[in-house]
């Protein structure tokens, strides 16, 4: 008899997830953490003496309602929504906002161009109502295609309703705008650039392509599937920061009685007869259970802790072709004073200032800052998307005090010249020249810096190349070929090992979806 | 002057001829007009210096569907494609790669580069053929129509999903993979050497605006694959006398069955009364009659310049101004005094083959990126060609003639100003990178033809100069070419049909969208 039901590898937000699942439905669950918070990519760390950072996830990021409604999230932890979904300054000094409330945009975007403010409203539409079908998608367990079973089928009928929302006649425009680049997609919108970049940045946010390749309007449309915001993007903040939010997922698990251990970590998944049934630790002790979750990335999870002897050829070459490519760095900011943008002199800044802020004044600029990567340098004109928390919760700061928390793109894991150890600070001074042509006393008001390089989050984090989705999402690795073909469907080749990281279907963003998708399998497996 | 026929062909191009061809072979009267002087279109042959023919445009005949040979018997009427056994590509540092058609040779040449990747290649080619099988029957269907789905797209749509299913998984797999990656990831996943990644990514970017990084672009690579199923290599070369006479083959066999073609008859507009396509009316002013009109210009020209926007739905108006055109690419045409010397080519027969300008992933990534905001590539992508080799009737003896397909060369070249200034900037930048690799080059120019994106568009009537009928992507393929609903050949207007490369199954000289619109028109059977 196993001690455990269930060992989840990993205490990122997915393990817990999966974790709080289980336990709900009465198994016994271990959960293993080899670093000594919970979280993985989803923590608040206190680098600063007295602030806390969401060093990797920020915002409140994009948590599925499903989950945090049936785990009962709420009585645990309080996000703050931000009426501001994207403060965007421009290179001219004006600013383009964009509200929840379409009416409010609409008429920002009237600034900028007539034709665009009266098409924001009909995008909005038809993207809303693609973006149901796709967030549809994520919730269901990939067929493995090309066979669809019967179960596939019947799974498969919760699309209906989103599918008939959004209309026969716009199923030819879901499956053309799917591959395609979000940039054609927004020219076919809108003519101003100023808008374009607004809303086109977010497709990029967290992918090495550019907004002008192919498959970037899926990455806009996934992020607008899970915003939560009825838009392209999550905006609002944790209370406490995105710690908060995982211990309030750890606290839930705890309270529907699994354990969590952390400081433990696993170095490899026992398999007896093509069976997984327990982990040893790197201390050699070991566990034992009748299923065996990795809440670690693929590669990791397949060539790390299991051996690879236990798959075939085929397979591994799948394991070994998986895209991560990690192209941001994070770089936190501990400021004295909040940043002046030239764009908001002389008016009250913090409303604008307290939800996302973009510098991507154009689609052209973002791809550009994108081309360099491709030959192993960082962006000379980066595109950045910031964040100062402390604007909504100024618990996280010293009184008075403020954290600026910026994605910088692109910053590709592997430099052509020299390595990232040496050239960080580098590029984190060109992020702030960058932003100071936006915000000019950002130099005076800085007290401190941490900059973390994709090095850095793959050595600190378990982000393989730094990428936090554990794999690209591209439409190659997308739906029944994520985390690779064949093999989408939670489980693995071995019986009793499954997968729940953001490396299965749907990918990455703190959505907890994968995890929720793999502890359903797992209770369908074990009943 | 009035004249009743069954059916009018705008636009001599090849898919026009081969559709008139096969309506004419089931019996209709068929005229075909044609604004130029000369046929084919884009697949033309002109004797723009003494004594040199010129392929003005196309210049590699790969993709014509082995189906149409045959039907339109095109060897009788002068089809002969010079096979093209070998590429030669010479690098940055004066070495150089040839890619055979011959297996050993081609192994030890791998060999040289990459021992891995030489076992690899035999695996890469199973694979692609595999897929290219897989697609095959797909360039056959007449695309569903997913709005208003009839019995029989309901039936195309099943079978495709048995045909699917059919495959196995592991080439769905890779099937679905190809579709949406960039050549070059897919490349990777089998080769290691960067040489042999670029030459064999350039088959990606071919007419497309796009790098071989492009996710999008591994799907282009596949469609250029197409045409080495039947009969692998030999599949591929030139055309006796330059490519136009591909068209004047498909000409004759029209001729032969009865249709009568006209050139410089310029169609002004297709006659539309209540709904219904009666007939077009040629610059001059010239009418001509018939119950079916059937365009092989491009989409933009099809519905936007032949027939009014009143005729058409709102929808289709839209979706056909949002069809990508995005001319990628550019022709340099040379009349030379003899053959060019490339130092670092050691067996003076590879002239014979294609001579490809791509020496590392990095250096074709960097000419896409030079052009894509406008402009062209300071150090172009090439492909030359120098068919007077292996045919002497294509110039003087003695002398050559050279054709070079050039990328990138963006539509909007303004940045070099007004539009003689842009064409001898771009011609330069060709001469200039291609005489690093072949020093005598410039010292044997007796004649230089220049066609820009916009010389294309101008000369030809290709928007924007795509050489495709618009890019060959992923939103713009199957039953979303050229627009969803009206990917099957008709249009909102009564006897108004369409069967350019616009149409499934897209670009090249493939003569698919001819035939299978003659096939819609003629009620399912030819």
């Amino acid at each position: 008899m196993a001690q455990y039901d269930v060992i989840i590898i990993g205490a990122g937000h997915n393990g817990l997830v999966a974790a709080a699942y289980l336990a709900q439905a009465g198994r016994r669950v271990l959960v293993l953490e080899k670093r000594d918070t919970v979280g993985g990519a989803a923590v608040s760390e206190e680098i600063f003496p007295g602030f806390k950072i969401s060093t990797v996830a920020d915002g409140c990021g994009y948590l599925s309602a499903k989950v945090r409604r049936e785990l009962k999230l709420d009585a645990h932890v309080e996000t703050l929504p931000s009426d501001v979904v994207a403060f965007c300054p421009q290179p001219d000094g004006t600013q383009l906002t964009i509200w929840r409330d379409t009416q409010r945009t609409a008429e920002e975007i009237a600034r900028f161009s007539k034709v665009d403010a009266e098409e924001y409203p009909k995008f909005v539409d038809l993207m809303s109502r693609i973006a149901e079908v796709v967030g549809g998608l994520m919730e269901l367990t990939p067929p493995d295609l090309p066979e669809v079973s019967l179960r596939d089928v019947l799974s498969g009928a919760a699309l209906l309703g989103p599918v008939r929302r959004l209309g026969r006649k716009r199923i030819p425009d879901l499956l053309r705008i799917l591959p395609m680049p979000a940039a054609d997609l927004l020219n076919e919108f809108f003519e101003a650039d100023a808008v374009r970049g607004a809303i086109g940045a977010s497709s990029v946010l967290n992918i090495t392509w550019g907004p002008q390749e192919n498959g970037t309007a899926y990455t806009l449309l996934s992020s607008w599937a899970q915003s939560g915001t009825g838009l392209f993007r999550s905006a609002g903040v944790v209370k406490g920061g995105m710690g908060a939010l995982t211990g309030a997922l750890a606290d839930a698990a705890r309270g529907f009685g699994a354990e969590i251990r952390t400081g433990e970590s696993v170095s490899e998944v026992i398999v007896k007869e093509e069976r997984a049934t327990g982990v040893r630790l790197s201390s050699g002790e070991e566990h034992t259970a009748a299923a065996v979750v990795s809440n670690a990335d693929p590669r990791t999870t397949f060539r790390e802790l299991l051996e690879p002897q236990h798959f075939d050829t085929l397979f591994m070459r799948h394991i070994q072709n998986i895209k991560y490519r990690g192209s941001a760095a994070r770089i936190h900011l501990a400021l004295r004073a909040l940043p002046e943008f030239t764009a908001l002199a002389g008016g009250d800044a913090t409303a604008q200032l307290s939800g996302p802020i973009q510098i991507a004044p154009s689609l052209d600029y973002v791809q550009k800052a994108f081309d360099c990567t491709k030959y192993g340098e960082y962006s000379r004109y980066p595109y950045l998307d910031l964040l100062i928390p402390t604007l909504s919760d100024p618990s996280l700061a010293p009184a008075g005090q403020h954290i600026l928390s910026i994605t910088a793109k692109y910053a590709p894991y592997e430099l052509d010249a020299g390595d990232w150890s040496a050239q960080k600070q580098a590029f984190a001074d060109i992020v702030i020249d960058t932003l100071a042509e936006y915000a000019p006393n950002i130099r005076d008001i800085i007290t401190d810096r941490h900059v973390l390089a994709p090095p850095d989050l793959e050595s600190l984090y378990g982000l393989p190349e730094g990428n936090p989705n554990h794999g690209e999402m591209t439409l190659e690795q997308f739906f029944h070929m994520r985390p690779i073909p064949g093999c989408a469907r939670y489980r693995t080749p071995i019986a009793g090992m499954y997968l729940c990281g953001a490396g299965a279907h749907p990918g990455g963003g703190v959505t907890g979806i994968p995890g929720h998708n793999a502890a359903r399998e797992i209770l369908k497996d074990s009943k | 002057m009035t004249q009743k026929y069954d059916a009018i062909i705008v636009g001599g191009g090849h898919n026009g001829l081969t559709c008139a061809a096969y309506l004419a072979r089931a019996g209709r009267k068929v005229l075909v007009l044609e604004r130029r002087h000369v046929l084919g279109g884009a697949a033309v042959s002109e004797e723009i210096h003494p004594g040199f023919t010129y392929s003005v445009c196309s210049y590699v005949v790969s993709l014509l569907r082995p189906e149409v040979i045959r039907e339109l018997e095109l060897a009788k009427y002068g089809l002969r494609i010079h096979p093209n056994d070998s590429m030669f590509v010479p690098l940055e540092n004066g070495d150089a790669y040839v890619s055979y058609a011959d297996e050993a040779k081609a192994r030890r040449e791998l060999s040289r580069f990459s021992p891995r990747d030489a076992e690899m290649m035999p695996r890469f080619h199973e694979v692609m053929y595999k897929m290219a099988y897989a697609v095959k029957p797909i360039i056959g269907y007449v695309p569903p129509n997913l709005i208003k789905p009839s019995l029989r797209d309901l039936g195309t749509l099943k079978e495709l999903g048995k045909h699917m299913r059919g495959l196995g998984k592991e080439t769905f797999h890779e099937l679905c993979k190809i579709m949406v990656m960039s050549a070059d990831d897919f490349l990777a996943e089998y080769f290691e050497s960067e040489v042999i990644r670029a030459v064999n990514g350039v088959a990606g970017i071919i007419g497309t605006m796009l790098g071989v990084r492009s996710p999008g672009t591994a799907y282009v690579l596949l469609h250029h694959y197409m045409g080495e199923l039947d009969g692998a290599f030999t599949a591929w070369g030139a055309q006796q006398g330059g490519t136009g006479r591909v068209s004047e083959a498909i000409a004759g066999s029209a001729r032969h069955h009865g249709a009568e073609i006209r050139v410089s008859a310029p169609v002004a507009q297709v006659i539309v009364k209540n709904g219904s396509a009666v007939g077009v009316a040629l610059e001059n002013g010239d009418e001509f009659y018939a119950d079916t009109i059937v365009s092989g210009c491009d989409p933009n020209v099809t519905f936007r310049k032949l027939v009014e926007e009143k005729d058409l739905p709102a929808d289709l108006v839209r979706a056909i101004d949002k069809f990508k055109y995005r001319g990628s690419s550019g022709k340099v045409n040379l009349a030379l005094d003899g053959l060019p010397h490339f130092p670092s080519m050691k067996d003076p027969s590879l002239m014979k083959g294609a001579i490809d300008i791509a020496p590392s992933v990095r250096y074709i990534e960097k000419a896409y990126d030079d052009a894509k905001y406008g402009g062209f590539s300071k150090r172009p992508c090439m492909e030359v060609v120098i068919p007077s080799v292996v045919d002497p009737t294509m110039a003087p003896h003695g002398k050559h003639m050279m054709s070079i397909f050039v990328q990138y060369a963006h539509y909007d070249m303004s940045e070099y100003g007004d539009r003689d200034q842009q064409r001898e900037a771009f011609g330069n930048a060709v001469i200039d990178t291609l005489t690093e690799f072949a020093p005598n080059l410039k010292d044997l120019i007796l004649h230089k033809q220049v066609l820009t994106p916009w010389d294309i568009e101008q000369k030809i009537g290709l928007t924007e100069g795509n050489i495709f009928q618009g890019e060959l992507t992923l939103d713009q393929l199957f039953f979303l070419r050229p627009a969803a609903g009206w990917a099957d050949y008709r249009t909102p207007i009564r006897n108004y049909w369409q069967c350019g490369s616009g149409t499934h199954p897209g670009g090249g000289i493939t003569a698919g969208p001819g035939r299978l619109a003659a096939r819609e028109i003629l009620g399912g059977k030819l």
